[in-house]
């Protein structure tokens, strides 16, 4: 099927009435051109504008690097953090308030690295928001040296005689963290991102979406949009989404990054817990859930 | 009326319920209207034989501190026991278990080390438990009730906290009462040779006795906290656990993070929202917070810290005290990075301390650390709270509704150097908090002429702390005027300060002391006044740098004559005394 | 380093003092240790009858202050029993299970109030006079302008029943052979010293007229709190009663330590036993006598605590024989009052 052609002057109209851009502020980014950030700009406002969430119940929570600049390119609330430390804050945010909806934004770098040690302890508390993480498989913002998702022989300024080190899984990881929705998508392909962002966010539960994304300006070898382009596929056909060992066996197989859905699943969140302590203290027995 | 001031000591093996023994007996005195201050020594194995002394200092005036002296001792063990005779004051009573079951080589019962001034007091203990309960682990109880009659207190406050301690297990509530009252009996028919009076507690003292960290947890629930983010550590733990069983009950949501690092990040993230957050640690997580704590004052986020410093560098000495956090606390992190530092000196300081922590937050729009060390966060004292809780509610700065809307500024310059703020779900108010340096609408900005304005907005707004309200910034106490010796101390060994104090006046020493609460901003005013009005001043405290000296001479350009410790324990007061009289002497010489 | 000789002396008393001091004198580079079942440091119990004038502080009574021991490195070890001597290993054991090694042992353990058998059941009716706790029950017990019934009346009674008539209580005294203790009278003497007694105030019943003490009752309702009831069926009633019938010496503990024991721990002129590291003073020892080939019991202070210092004089070197030094003779003066040599300290 060949693409259809897209008309400057009736996508605008279609953009304006939308409605999705109240939530774009006036901040122009300041990524550099062709950065597969932009995508996210895009995506988001029109996620939450499907949703219907108002802007002004949205938080955006950010650490550090290029794609944490984000917040200031939507009009929402937003917490820009320090390197690492997005996905507490954000914690902070959403156990002091329920009603808001809380979206982190960051880096490989950012959530694998410095801030490792908190994506396990999100995912398995189920705390309901929603994390867009950013992977271009290198430190954009402090220009090009290698990060934990960084490809073995991948040539940086810090790793001049390449990379050895094995890059880490960061989907496997979510999984196997206990992430009630677990999903992968290409920052070439927008459409779909917004859709898989609009599904994230809708889940109730710990969301993490893995985005695929070049960073044009200090990765010219490796994670390239036509690398990504070439490598990445659709989900295989009859994907049980409900299936962690599947999810698990798709997410192994990093050399055909699937896009799509891998798991998702209920359980209770932690604002569900925190009622339920809450019932507990009451002495309220009859309260007491059932476990095992 | 028959003043009292008695202080006995407890010692025996982790695992012989001495801690317990010393609560029981606190907590009744308390319950018959005697003040309590009482310290527990434990060490650091969780169980096991290790050498556990609870003392307290039970008395029907206002004391400040431990005595040096204790005036009864009690053995629950041979081994650990017989290093604390020394401290038995002459004519006090030393109380042992009378006989061993297994053979023991000479020297190594506590009766062998009896000083000859004071007086033995063999107990059956064991025997007297197994009679009673059939079973050892009763000693403890035997010991209390031997106690209660030799000194003659009445039975029913000790009945009171026996059932109530074991409320919720069956028989072993009676089983307690009887080996307290085996124990009593043979007090009662003592012969009693010691001097130990205990008079009547007097005009009832309505009193909660409590130690450091409960008092800062009443404190917080007090001030309404809504959220506490916590990672366990020693001496802070028991703050995250009491309000762990208050807070659900009052609908309030309690996390344990998976670091301290976490723990500031939760804690700030709910205090932007609006919520009031706190969280506690202790040196250690102290420093994993210091850049999380400069993000709290660059995006001007209320958050209380509340940080129960213990023997450091590294791990240091965990179950130890020492006041060298001070200079973390003051200034840890990078960049200029103002915060509020307060330190209360006391149980009941603890527990206003932790409310106006709240309010200062809140009202400066900042990070507030609240500086305990563990002899203040384990030390019991009778206090007396307020029924009604005395802290507002809510101290954000009022934001009028023309303030939102497309221009809403975050970080408005104003008089005061506050800016009202919008909270998450305000219609109106949307914008982002960053530790970029920004402008007044909260965008990244970084000229000169910005950083300069936000830097004297961030450290400017602090001053007006100095006289928050119903706040004691610093107290002087003693002589007024001119004096020979000033003390000025801070903290958890202000107590020992001030009886040193009283001690060098009833010595003919004029002698003034000075306690400062809140170290940041530094009430630079009213320290220099002081100093001005001491013709020697003595900093006591307890680290090996003399934080608190350096920071009174950097801050007031005055001398001042340190007096540091770093034993792990309190200061004592007689060794602070003899510092004064140093520097009176000193003086006398030096004017003849 | 050679490890000091350790010199051990059981008792707190006149003898068990001066042994103490003398040992530290002697030998100073030794460790002393002063074993006691006394909860007290020595206290002057001679004093003791002060109780009864009102003085209740122990601390009032205690002849050295605690630097004293201090001082002088005298390991003193209160509230502690000794229930055993090994002689041959030069061992004791205290009552909570400790052992104590020693290279020489004085036995300075005194003697503890004689009871007699036929009495002994009525013991707890009685008030004793031996310990300070003692002294101070008795007080207790005593109304002001009470009455107290001293049978049998040795010098020790006599003398705390001078102070009660001083005081201004009613004192009776049951007069019968232990009378006068430890005090030797001719039998044609002895009423003039009961009519001595009575010049002084004592009230005295003649226990052997009435065929001897046969009970001790408490008293019945309207009556004084106590009534001795004699064989022949008559009775008297007061506050307290209190038995004075001599001392025996305290040496159960000595009975497993091979040492020769006859009524008290029997030692040579030197003082020393039948082990050559244990010697013995004061009330519990009997000394031999060349002259007359016994052995002999000799009290009072003066006795008492020449026989400490000798004890540790001998067993630090010396060879002295015992000498006694004092008198114990009962006088009665030109007014007809009564003299103890034993009433006499400065
Ligand atoms: C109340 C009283 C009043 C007296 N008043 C006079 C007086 O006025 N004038 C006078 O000359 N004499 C008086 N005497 C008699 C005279 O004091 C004695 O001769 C003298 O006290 C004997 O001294 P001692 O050192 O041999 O023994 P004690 O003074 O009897 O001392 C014996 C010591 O041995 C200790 N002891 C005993 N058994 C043991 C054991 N198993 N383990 C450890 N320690 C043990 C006791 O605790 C005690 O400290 C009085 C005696 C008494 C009891
Ligand atoms: C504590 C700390 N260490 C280091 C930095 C410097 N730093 C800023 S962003 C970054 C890495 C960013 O990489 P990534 O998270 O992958 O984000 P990207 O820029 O690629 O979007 C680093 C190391 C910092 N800001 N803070
Ligand atoms: S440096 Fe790379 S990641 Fe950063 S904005 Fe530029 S292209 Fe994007
Ligand atoms: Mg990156």
């Amino acid at each position: 099927m060949a693409p259809q052609p897209i008309y400057l002057e009736e996508k605008l109209k279609e953009i304006q009435e939308s409605g999705r851009l109240v939530y774009r502020s006036k901040a122009m980014p300041t990524w550099c051109p062709g950065c597969g950030y932009f995508s996210m700009v895009d995506g988001l406002p029109g996620a939450l504008n499907d949703l219907g969430i108002a802007p002004k119940d949205t938080v955006v929570v950010s650490g550090i690097g290029c794609s944490s600049r984000f917040p200031f390119f939507v009009n929402t609330y937003g917490f820009h953090s320090l390197h690492g430390r997005a996905l507490p804050v954000a914690t902070g945010i959403k156990t002091a308030n329920d009603a808001l909806t809380v979206i982190v934004v960051g880096g490989d770098g950012d959530g694998f690295a410095i801030g490792g040690g908190h994506v396990p302890h999100a995912a398995r508390r189920n705390i309901d928001i929603t994390y867009l993480l950013f992977d271009n498989g290198i430190y954009g913002l402090t220009k090009g040296q290698t990060s934990p998702t960084s490809a073995i022989n991948f040539h940086t300024t810090t790793s001049p005689y390449d990379n050895l080190d094995q890059p880490l899984n960061p989907l496997l990881m979510l999984l196997t963290y206990g992430a009630t929705w677990v999903g992968q998508a290409y920052a070439g392909q927008p459409q779909q991102l917004e859709e898989l962002m609009k599904e994230a966010i809708a889940h109730r539960g710990f969301s993490y979406l893995h985005i695929l994304s070049p960073c044009v300006t200090f990765d010219k070898t490796d994670r390239t949009y036509v690398n990504l382009g070439e490598l990445v596929c659709d989900m295989p056909p009859g994907h049980d989404t409900s299936n962690l060992s599947a999810a698990m066996a798709l997410a192994m197989d990093t050399a055909h990054p699937a896009l799509g859905v891998y798991y998702k699943t209920e359980r209770a969140t932690l604002a569900d817990n925190f009622e339920e302590i809450v019932r507990r203290a009451a002495g309220d027995a009859a309260a007491k859930r059932a476990t095992g | 009326m028959n003043k009292t001031d008695i202080q006995i000591a407890i010692c025996g093996s982790a695992g012989e319920g001495t801690i317990a023994a010393g609560d029981i007996l606190r907590s009744a005195l308390a319950g018959a209207g005697y003040r309590i201050i009482a310290f527990d020594a434990y060490p650091a194995e969780i169980r096991g034989f290790g050498k556990c002394v609870a003392r307290l200092r039970v008395t029907t005036e206002q004391a400040y501190s431990l005595k040096e002296k204790s005036d009864v001792l009690v053995c629950l063990n041979d081994d650990h026991g017989i290093p604390h005779i020394g401290e038995v004051r002459d004519y006090g009573a030393v109380i042992y278990e009378e006989k061993s079951i297994v053979p023991l080589a000479e020297g190594a019962h506590v009766s062998a080390h009896i000083l000859p001034g004071q007086v033995p007091y063999p107990v059956p203990i064991r025997e007297l438990s197994e009679r009673t309960t059939g079973a050892v682990r009763s000693r403890n109880m035997v010991v209390v009730g031997y106690i209660a009659g030799l000194f003659g207190l009445s039975r029913e406050p000790f009945y009171k906290i026996v059932d109530a301690k074991f409320k919720n297990k069956g028989s072993v509530a009676v089983q307690n009462r009887k080996a307290f009252d085996a124990g009593y009996d043979l007090g009662a028919a003592t012969f009693k040779l010691d001097d130990v009076q205990f008079g009547a507690p007097g005009e009832m003292f309505h009193a909660t006795m409590l130690n450091g960290n409960a008092a800062v947890a009443r404190g917080c629930l007090d001030a309404g906290i809504d959220t506490f983010f916590g990672y366990p550590i020693t001496p802070a733990t028991t703050i995250m656990e009491k309000l762990a069983s208050e807070m659900p009950k009052r609908g309030k949501r309690l996390l344990q993070t998976e670091d301290e690092i976490a723990a500031i990040a939760t804690t700030i993230g709910a205090g932007y929202t609006g919520a009031r957050a706190a969280t506690a640690t202790s040196g250690p997580g102290l420093a994993l917070m210091s850049e999380m704590l400069g993000l709290g004052v660059m995006a001007e986020v209320p958050s209380v810290v509340f940080v129960s410093q213990r023997g450091g560098p590294a791990t240091g000495i965990p179950t130890k005290t020492e006041q060298a956090d001070l200079n973390i606390a003051l200034h840890g992190g990078h960049g200029d990075a103002p915060r509020i530092v307060i330190a209360p000196t006391n149980v009941d300081g603890c527990y206003r301390c932790a409310g106006k922590a709240f309010e200062m937050a809140e009202r400066y729009q900042t990070p507030v650390i609240v500086l305990l060390d563990l002899y203040l966060s384990n030390r019991y004292e009778t206090v007396a709270l307020p029924a009604k809780s005395p802290f507002e509610a809510d101290s954000d700065k009022p934001l009028a509704k023309q303030d939102l809307g497309a221009g809403y500024k975050r970080f408005a310059y104003t008089d005061d150097h506050v800016s009202p703020r919008a909270l998450p779900g305000m219609a109106g108010g949307m914008h982002v908090v960053t530790g970029l340096e920004h402008n007044e609408l909260g965008r990244v900005n970084e000229q000169p002429d910005v950083h300069e304005a936000m830097s004297r907005k961030r450290h400017e707004k602090l001053k007006a702390a100095l006289s928050h309200p119903d706040f004691t910034v610093y107290k002087r106490f003693g002589d007024e005027g001119q004096v020979d010796v000033g003390i000025l101390g801070w903290g958890s060994s202000f107590g020992e300060c001030l009886e040193a104090m009283f001690l060098a006046r009833r010595e003919g020493i004029r002698c003034a002391a000075l306690k400062v609460v809140m170290l940041s901003p530094f009430p630079v005013d009213a320290v220099t006044a002081f100093l001005d009005d001491c013709g020697a001043v003595l900093v006591p405290e307890l680290n090996y740098q003399g934080q608190f000296a350096q920071l009174v001479q950097a801050e007031t350009c005055r001398p001042v004559h340190r007096y540091n410790r770093v034993t792990g324990t309190p200061l004592r007061v007689e060794d602070i005394y003899a510092e004064v009289r140093r520097l009176a002497l000193a003086a006398t010489r030096k004017a003849a | 380093m050679s490890t000091p000789r350790h010199h051990v002396v059981i008792g707190s008393g006149v003898a068990g003092n001066q042994a103490a001091e003398t040992l530290r004198q002697r030998d100073p580079e030794s460790r002393v240790t002063m074993i006691t079942v006394s909860k007290l440091p020595f206290f002057n119990r001679y004093d003791l009858p002060r109780v009864f004038r009102g003085e209740r502080d122990w601390r009032k009574f205690v002849i050295y202050p605690a630097e004293y021991y201090l001082d002088n490195r005298i390991a003193l070890r209160r509230a502690t029993k000794v229930v055993n001597v090994d002689g041959a290993r030069r061992t004791l054991t205290l009552e909570h299970n400790e052992t104590v090694r020693f290279d020489t042992l004085l036995v300075a353990s005194g003697a503890s109030a004689y009871m007699p058998a036929e009495l002994a059941e009525y013991q707890p009716l009685m008030h004793g006079f031996g310990a300070f706790r003692d002294a101070i029950a008795a007080a207790d017990a005593l109304p002001k302008d009470g009455h107290v019934i001293l049978m049998g009346g040795d010098t020790i009674g006599l003398d705390l029943g001078r102070t009660l008539l001083d005081v201004g209580y009613r004192v009776t005294v049951i007069a019968e052979k232990h009378t006068f203790w430890p005090h030797e009278i001719k039998a044609e003497e002895r009423p003039l010293y009961i009519e001595a007694l009575a010049k002084m105030g004592f009230e005295v019943i003649d226990g052997h007229a009435r065929g001897e003490i046969a009970a001790v009752r408490a008293g019945a309702p309207g009556l004084a709190p106590r009534r001795v009831v004699f064989h022949d069926g008559s009775e008297i009633h007061g506050d307290i009663v209190m038995p004075f019938f001599g001392v025996a010496p305290a040496l159960d503990f000595m009975l497993g330590s091979g040492v020769d024991i006859e009524r008290g721990l029997l030692v040579q002129p030197s003082l020393r036993t039948t082990n050559e590291a244990i010697y013995a003073a004061g009330d519990v020892c009997q000394i031999w006598s060349d002259a007359d080939k016994r052995y002999h019991f000799y009290h009072g202070w003066k006795n008492v605590r020449a026989m400490g210092e000798l004890a540790a004089r001998n067993i630090t070197g010396a060879d002295e024989p015992w000498v006694p030094i004092q008198d114990e003779s009962l006088q009665l003066s030109a007014d007809g009052r009564i003299r103890s040599p034993f009433w006499e300290y400065a």
